[in-house]
């Protein structure tokens, strides 16, 4: 397509969110150009074939919350989206035991009572507490989160939409929620559970992604951001996107595109165009500029308002406002090239639960510890891991026979050996190498034949990420997901509605509310916004009209 | 048998106060501590010394004029202390209100930024206060047209009110912080060293967390309510305890120490009285209880509680983690880089933010910290009536759950520890002291009945505040069977010795009695 020189909106980043606000705001009739600094999009929704024959989804892994008024308003499964849920997971010990998480009911039950009779009776009540939450959660997310210091008619109704809901949980449950958002996973997981592997399983959720432990206060929400998704209806399920994470992306693309919108890749941002406190366009590294009245970052929020635009296009106030905004780079990731399925002596043969999540872990404090390593700058000694093998449920992951495999380190820290600068210089091929190292070795306890199966290993550290997908410090939901930075928080107060102090530039990536995670939310209410801001014609089509 | 309107159980200075309220409202009461001395965490020892609490910085003027004190001031004369934070290295930092300098009168570096943070938490500090003074808001059990409801609209009102005259920009600043962690409030403002650490280990003192814990600006935020300054009273604690002991027997109420109570009564679905462990039975249509609500609960049966309520009571956190040593020493010791007017201060040994954190670790895996983040005081310096040399030190972090429990030879070790670290900025001080008492979380529990031993009586963590404290549905105070209340440090607004929570405890019973 011939690219012209000036558009409707422009958006910087091809991420899924990128994708997702420029396929509502061309669905509403709007010229709308995508630039992207890869030569591929997807931002860290994507599959890469970096070993010949096989595929990795080599950031984000799994699939559950995108937003599925999304998924049917840009037609996605018409664009190729399929995703298959998976099933259960696994937590093995040193000891040869594992602790397996079933979706059958009854099955799941059964392998609790093996561990505590008792916590299987207590599961319950533990999952009908967290699916009360998700059940509250939901409708906030493509909903805008109203500034309270605002007398606007649109933030006082959010403000009285937030009350009546609320309201309508009744004083005692009103209680319950309250302590569920500022409580640890650790302590929720206390008072429901005894069973040190039932707890430790249950925990990883509440920390993925975050520079929190499990006994933070504030991880409990945390739990819920990774439970609050659902595939085909069924809250909480997770599941592969056949062809790996950038399928979605690539649906999302060409749902733009049929749209009538232009994606360039190899498209690096040098900065936005901004006269007169209005944005008017963008500039490229390679020096093309292209004109538009609105421009929509993907970037977080810190590439976009600190690295790309004049200091002086902003209020002193709201640079310091970003400046503090909290990313702080603590997961890892290896992708792994498999000859064969490895051996997992502890299951039973054909497990279920091997094609789902799995971990190794004994207890909360080992995973508290990681977290205390991570805070010193060092990646940890016990990391938490979430290993995936999707080849066995989508074929086209890896050659015939072959598998691939996804594991999610957690605590790496972007800055290593903190020496009071915060730089992601002193990750050396050394220490890259060291780390993949640590991690095999914590995968040879669930499966000891790891080495042996292994025919190619990529390492992505926190700088890794950062250089590739361009999240600061590799943080995987572009900034913290603590409750000084949520809601109305996000990603500064007063500024939680996707606009800025520039006017005509937005955010529309994971800084903004409600988060991060390959949800879509960020992205459609950066849409909407863009589309009431700017008037005209333009309805939103679907959820939010 | 003895019959009265109300029974309060535990002598602290929050079981005093509603005594002397509910006394001076017309009631027939009866207080019954079980140690032989008045106080609870704020007794004083044998020689007047501070033996658990040593300051006082938030005691509110509310009680003090509810008590009918002369022109609603404390009858207290307090000498407010400058804070010392101590830097091995030697360039101390003096704090005197907002105004931050080095130990030699110099100024100090961030100044101006510490003035600037200082003033905000003293004034987000205020507003809170207008929430710790009455019931945590929720609960309207009239309807909001009620009295209660009216006033509690009020109070509601008010606090919005001085948000909203904060100005948009203060007001944003203030519900960000409220949820935020202490180190990134601090160290957004602040180089880290001793001016920060002395922040961050205020924020965290007596809790079982670290300054990066989530929810730990609002600990730091309700610690300012009344500007944040440490103040010593003439006589130690006990002429506080005395004072208001005062107030309530002079309304009529009966006060009894060494006087432990077995049971308390309950028929039907009513509280009748209390028995005590000598036998006696002392009838009353209500009873308000101090250490805390499994104390009240395990006091009156499991049976009159609810599962739903017994399960909640199971889960409130009360680990404590602050261990109090108590030092005689023969004769003052030398801080070097500090003028010798200055050792009176509050002395405050946390090197920096991370310090803290780092002390902090340890204790989650029920450990005591190997470099405890210290806050000493020798009240002698400034208080005529109390011992000369006398160190009193809280230290942090010594779990009550130490592995392998609190031994003899693991209270020697923390002694030692605390000694060691004293020794990094008063080399002099170890042979200096003649006598040593380590009071860790298990014997304040044993002597003061408080869960955990806990400083605060149950963790000050945002999902056990305001109405959520000590648990969801027993937050005003009223619990179990009627006529049982708490009145102590574990409910709405907490510890600190501000004895509101024994003023609201006493409303919350003359409103049921009513």
């Amino acid at each position: 397509m011939a690219l012209s020189s000036s558009y409707d909106a422009i958006i910087v980043g091809a991420g899924h969110n990128g994708l997702t606000a420029g396929a509502y705001l061309a669905r509403a009739g709007r010229k709308v150009l995508i630039v992207e600094k890869n030569d591929w999009i997807g931002g860290a929704a994507v599959s890469r074939s970096l070993h010949p024959g096989w595929t990795y989804s080599n950031c984000s892994y799994v699939c559950s919350l995108l937003r599925r008024e999304i998924v049917r308003d840009l037609d996605l499964p018409a664009h190729g989206l399929q995703v298959i849920p998976y099933e259960g997971g696994a937590t093995f010990t040193k000891d040869g035991d594992y602790f397996a998480y079933y979706s059958d009911h009854d099955a799941l039950r059964r392998e609790m009572a093996r561990h505590s009779p008792r916590d299987a009776d207590a599961y319950a009540r533990y999952s009908q507490a967290v699916l009360r939450q998700c059940r509250f959660i939901r409708p906030f997310l493509l909903r805008d989160a109203p500034d309270p210091a605002s007398l606007r008619p649109r933030d006082l109704g959010e403000m009285a939409y937030l009350v009546r809901k609320a309201h309508g949980l009744g004083r005692k449950e009103l209680g319950e929620t309250m302590r569920f958002w500022t409580m640890s996973i650790g302590d929720f997981l206390d008072q429901h559970f005894e069973n040190d592997l039932i707890k430790a399983h249950l925990a990883g959720s509440g920390i993925i992604g975050t520079g929190l432990g499990v006994y933070s206060p504030g991880t409990a929400y945390v739990l819920l951001h990774h439970y609050m998704g659902d595939i085909d209806g069924g809250i909480g399920a997770w599941g592969f996107a056949r062809g790996g994470m950038g399928a979605i992306s690539a649906a999302m693309g060409r749902a733009f595109e049929a749209a009538g919108g232009t994606i360039l890749t190899g498209a690096g941002l040098d900065r936005f165009l901004v006269r007169d406190g209005r944005v008017t366009g963008v500039a490229l590294e390679d020096g093309r500029e292209f004109r538009a009245p609105v421009v929509a970052s993907n970037m977080d929020v810190k590439r976009t308002f600190l690295t790309h635009l004049d200091a002086s296009d902003l209020p002193e106030d709201f640079r310091r406002a970003v400046g503090r905004f909290k990313i702080r780079g603590s997961s890892a990731k290896l992708n792994i090239a498999l000859d064969r399925m490895p051996e997992f002596p502890a299951a039973p043969p054909h497990a279920s639960f091997l094609r789902g999540d799995m971990h190794v872990s004994t207890s909360l404090w080992e995973l508290e510890r990681a977290y205390d390593d991570w805070k010193a700058g060092r990646w940890s000694d016990a990391p938490y891991i979430d290993m995936l093998i999707p080849s066995q449920i989508d074929p086209t992951m890896a050659p015939v026979g072959g598998h691939m495999m996804t594991v999610f380190v957690q605590y790496a820290p972007y800055d290593l050996e903190a020496d009071g600068v915060r730089s992601g210089a002193n990750w050396t091929d050394e220490k890259r190498a060291a780390l993949a190292d640590k991690v095999i070795g914590r995968i040879e306890i669930a499966c000891p034949d790891i080495r042996d199966r292994i025919r190619h290993v990529e390492v992505r550290t926190p700088l890794d990420i950062e250089r590739e997908v361009g999240l600061t410090e590799g943080n995987i939901f572009q900034g913290e997901l603590t409750f000084d930075q949520l809601f109305f928080n996000r990603p500064v107060p007063g500024w939680s509605q996707y606009d800025s102090p520039v006017k005509g530039l937005y955010l529309c990536g994971s800084s903004a509310h409600p988060g991060g995670g390959v949800m879509g939310a960020p992205g459609a209410n950066a849409a909407r916004a863009i589309l009431r801001d700017t008037g005209g014609s333009g309805r939103m089509k679907g959820y939010a009209a | 048998m003895t019959r009265v309107t109300h029974v309060v159980i535990g002598g602290g200075l929050n079981g005093l106060v509603a005594a002397a309220l509910l006394a001076r409202a017309g009631k027939s009461v009866c207080l019954l501590e079980q140690s032989p001395t008045l106080g609870g965490m704020a007794a004083p020892g044998p020689d007047g010394s501070a033996r658990m609490a040593h300051l006082l910085y938030n005691l509110s003027p509310r009680v003090a004029r509810d008590l009918g004190f002369a022109g609603g001031r404390w009858p207290l004369s307090m000498t407010e202390l400058p804070s010392v934070s101590l830097s091995p290295e030697g360039a101390h930092v003096v704090v005197r209100g907002a105004r931050a300098t080095l130990a030699d009168g110099t100024p100090h570096a961030q100044a101006a930024a510490f003035a600037t943070l200082h003033g905000r938490l003293t004034r987000w500090g205020a507003l809170l206060r207008h929430l710790a003074e009455a019931a945590p808001p929720g609960g309207l059990d009239g309807g909001a047209l009620s009295m209660q409801g009216l006033r509690q609209m009020i109070r509601l009102g008010r606090v919005g009110l001085g948000l909203r005259g904060m100005g948009k920009p203060e007001m944003r600043a203030f519900l960000q912080a409220l949820l935020s962690n202490a180190h990134d409030l601090i160290l957004d403002e602040l180089v880290d060293g001793p001016l920060a650490g002395l922040l961050a280990a205020d924020a965290v003192r007596g809790a079982a967390a670290g300054p990066r814990s989530p929810g730990t600006v609002f600990s730091l935020i309700y610690r300012m309510g009344h500007g944040g300054a440490a103040s010593v009273p003439k006589g130690g604690m006990g002429a506080l305890i005395d004072a208001v002991a005062g107030v309530a027997r002079a309304a009529g109420a009966r006060v009894e120490t060494g006087a432990k109570v077995a049971r308390i009564l309950v028929e039907g679905d009513r509280v009748t009285g209390v028995e005590t462990e000598t036998g006696e039975t002392i009838g009353a249509k209500a009873v308000l209880v101090s250490p805390g609500a499994q104390v009240a609960c395990a006091l009156a049966g499991h049976r009159h509680f609810d599962i739903e309520a017994t399960n909640r009571l199971r889960g409130i956190r009360a680990r404590g983690t602050a261990a109090k040593i108590n030092l005689t020493l023969d004769g003052t010791p030398e801080i070097p880089g500090l003028p010798a007017d200055l050792l009176g201060a509050r002395l405050v040994l946390a090197p920096s933010t991370e310090a803290v954190e780092l002390a902090f670790n340890p204790s989650k895996y029920r450990r005591m910290s190997d470099a405890p983040v210290i806050e000493a005081v020798m009240p002698g310096l400034t208080d005529d009536g109390q011992p000369k040399a006398h160190l009193s030190a809280i230290v942090q972090y010594a779990p009550h759950d130490l592995e392998g429990g609190w031994s003899d030879a693991a209270r020697d070790r923390l002694l030692k520890i605390t000694l060691d670290r004293l020794a990094q900025v008063a080399p002099g001080l170890p042979a200096r002291v003649t006598a040593a008492e380590v009071i860790t979380p298990d014997r304040i529990a044993g002597e003061t009945g408080v869960p955990g031993g806990h400083w605060h009586h149950a963790e000050m963590a945002l999902d056990q505040l305001l109405a959520l404290r000590p648990a969801n549905g027993i937050g005003r105070y009223a619990l179990g069977p009627k006529g049982l209340f708490l009145c102590g440090a574990s409910a709405h607004p907490g510890g600190d010795l501000m004895g509101l929570a024994g003023l609201n405890a006493a409303r919350a019973a003359l409103e049921a009695a009513s």
